[in-house]
């Protein structure tokens, strides 16, 4: 284990690997500022660069953008009140009323700190975590991997905001767009139409880059307005005020990072749930509840410190298991299918450097952002306007560029654009774009694992492994439960109507 | 179109694909379609209960909340969120109709060239800035590309169908 540890930090402090980071932390700063740029548009993006490379420096750049995006799309929410993405949102409630006192560097400041030592906290909770599991996941088979998968898959839905129906049928959607191509097993052609095309499958970095960058420059587009447009108060607050804040509310950080981790390992619960959860806590748990919503420190630190330890949560599953937390871990999961990384038992037997390797990044990652978010800070705070019509075009053009730089099929643009279109109209009817990746994501766990259960087990193999079994039993009993809640509300409510007239 | 008409439409398309997928499996083998067979059936169940839903029950049956989280009135009633403004109907035309001209100018021109006539057409027509500053970003955007993705990356360019014009 702890040559593991030391192998891990080595790979990490090769010149490429540090450059990777570097550029990965600055290219997420700036593509988290832009509000509708979030974390999974920036990875996205960066899918095309992650072939011929080392894996740990491609880990690295990966990593340390989404790290990067999750501190930018606080700085839109704080500065602007126009959340970056939906996990941005918890922080317009004090953040902007700070900025409008002009507290804008300590809020900034704050909610770096806030992130910093939740992404620590997180990352030590994913080292620690690593020797617990192992003999959990090396004693899983492939009919209990199937189960995982399953069970990810419903559960993923379940959580998922909105109609639970969308839900499931966007995942259901993803996993049947992930057959498209050889199956390999019987070598047949599905879904191809004759195409030689497809007969490779659908590029996943190329339908990721379509359903969420191409997508959302098509919402921006739409807009047509300035994205944000303010005027500037007189600064009267301190970057170190921000800092200092952090560290004084340490028990608020450790309470709001312990959320996120719990958070972060339940698949399907993302961030966005986070930010809210560790704003209502910080706000029940405060002694002068009445300051929150008018500019409280705190009502910016919560949801930092939660988001930041939630991708350590949110690593968890997508490593043991092959179950991704949510849709940027699902991105990073189809990076790792491109470097050829299997995660679960391999995950933690062969690739364990790999594994500290991302817990360095992590660490190494936060406290670049920190350093280089406070450098920036005191600019930010006199930050005026974004302007859509200056990204629309260029982000367009890089992400046709990558798809195409991807396999170096010209189709692959047109894949792009489709999926593009795809991705806006279920965002506009409100099917998840998030539970299609992971079913995409899923799709190969769940096929794989089924063909070789019934090889070594034949057709009756729930019955030869009895803990495959329970875990379907599990599976029903999750993807049933919201309904009997639902029934269980709604009969609490008659009731409740019954008795007051 | 309504937005009712509009959720209806889409649940047609959908059952479109399912079907379309149960009509293609019946070509495969049985190990070949042992899942996508069974999901695609079970894709057209939920598009049909939400179809249902849709159109005769009440919306809310349809929302499920695991984790009900609640931010209290204080946060919630003072929250200085920007309100949501809906776009004209046409501009949703304009949106498709761009990613149709990028596309056909990928094709005829190459990738490259393609990303120097989009990204100033766009500035010049959204009158973003001044035609020899349009000039100058896409510029500058192109170069950046073609070393990022030609030089760096290797990347074999696509040339267009134009290509052959110029021996």
């Amino acid at each position: 284990m702890i040559e593991a540890i030391v192998a891990g930090l080595a790979a990490l402090l090769t010149p490429q690997a540090l450059l990777f980071m570097l550029i990965g932390v600055v290219y997420g700063l700036v593509i988290g500022i832009l509000p509708g740029l979030g974390g999974v548009v920036a990875m996205a993006l960066l899918l095309p660069f992650t072939y011929g490379f080392e894996t740990a420096a491609t880990l690295a750049l990966l990593l340390g953008a989404h790290i990067a995006t999750i501190w930018g799309d606080s700085v839109t929410s704080i500065l602007f009140s126009v959340p970056g993405s939906a996990k941005g949102l918890a922080l317009c409630f004090d953040g902007y009323p700070m900025t409008k006192q002009g507290q804008a560097k300590r809020a900034l400041a704050a909610s770096a700190t806030g992130a910093l030592l939740g992404g620590v906290i997180g990352a030590i909770f994913l080292a620690l975590c690593i020797p617990l599991i192992r003999p959990v996941i090396l004693a899983l088979g492939p009919s209990e991997y199937l189960m995982m998968a399953l069970w990810g898959l419903t559960v993923i839905a379940t959580f998922s905001e909105g109609s639970l129906m969308k839900g499931l049928t966007a995942s259901v959607l993803g996993v049947l767009v992930a057959f498209v191509g050889m199956d390999v097993v019987t070598a047949t052609p599905r879904f191809t139409f004759g195409t030689e095309f497809l007969m490779e499958g659908i590029s996943f970095p190329v339908a990721m880059i379509g359903l969420f960058a191409v997508s959302e420059m098509m919402k921006l587009a739409i807009k047509g307005t300035p994205i944000v447009d303010r005027s500037l108060v007189r600064e009267e607050s301190t970057v170190w005020q921000g800092v200092r804040d952090g560290f004084s509310h340490w028990w608020l950080v450790v309470r709001s990072s312990l959320l996120g981790l719990w958070i972060g390992v339940l698949p399907g619960v993302g961030a966005s749930v986070a930010g809210l959860a560790a704003y209502a806590q910080a706000v029940q748990t405060s002694k002068t509840p009445e300051r929150f919503g008018k500019g409280a420190v705190e009502g910016v630190i919560a949801p930092d410190a939660t988001m930041g330890a939630n991708e350590g949560g949110g690593l968890m599953p997508t490593l043991a298991f092959g179950i991704p937390g949510g849709e940027s871990m699902a991105i990073l999961l189809v990076a790792f299918i491109g470097l050829g990384v299997v995660p679960g038992p391999d995950m933690l037997t062969k690739n364990l450097d790999l594994v500290f390797s991302m817990v360095w990044i992590i660490v190494i990652g936060n406290i670049m952002v920190t350093l280089i978010g406070l450098g920036i800070t005191p600019w930010l705070a006199r930050l005026p306007s974004l302007q859509a019509n200056l990204m629309v075009p260029i982000v367009l053009a890089v992400c046709f560029v990558g798809a195409y730089a991807t396999r170096g099929h010209i189709e692959d643009v047109l894949v792009a654009a489709v999926f593009g279109v795809v991705g806006y109209l279920m965002d506009k009817y409100r099917y998840s774009r998030a539970n299609f990746v992971i079913g995409m994501v899923l799709a190969v766990m769940i096929e794989r694992n089924l063909h070789i259960s019934l090889t070594l087990y034949g057709n009756d193999f729930l019955l030869e492994r009895p803990i495959a079994l329970a875990m379907l039993a599990f599976v029903v009993v999750t993807a049933a439960l919201p309904f009997v809640r639902n029934w269980r509300r709604k009969k609490r409510a008659l009731a409740a109507g019954a008795a007051s007239s | 179109m309504s937005r009712h008409a509009q959720e209806n439409l889409a649940s047609i398309l959908l059952l479109a694909v399912f079907a379309g997928v149960i009509v293609l499996c019946q070509d495969f083998g049985a190990r070949a379609r042992m899942i996508p067979l069974p999901l695609a059936i079970f894709g057209i169940v939920l598009t049909l209960i939400q179809l249902v839903w849709h159109n005769f029950g009440s919306t809310e049956e349809l929302q499920m909340d695991m984790i009900s989280v609640h931010v209290p009135d204080v946060a919630a009633g003072e929250a200085p969120v920007a309100p949501i403004e809906k776009a004209p109907w046409w501009r949703e035309f304009v949106a498709y109709g761009m990613i149709g001209i990028l596309l056909a100018l990928i094709f005829v021109t190459g990738v490259i060239p393609a990303a120097f006539l989009f990204t100033a057409g766009y500035f010049l027509v959204t009158r973003y800035c001044s035609w020899w500053r349009s000039l100058l970003y896409a510029a500058m955007l192109t170069a950046s590309l073609y070393l990022l993705f030609v030089v760096a990356l290797q990347m074999q360019p696509y040339h267009g169908l134009l290509a052959p014009l110029f021996p």
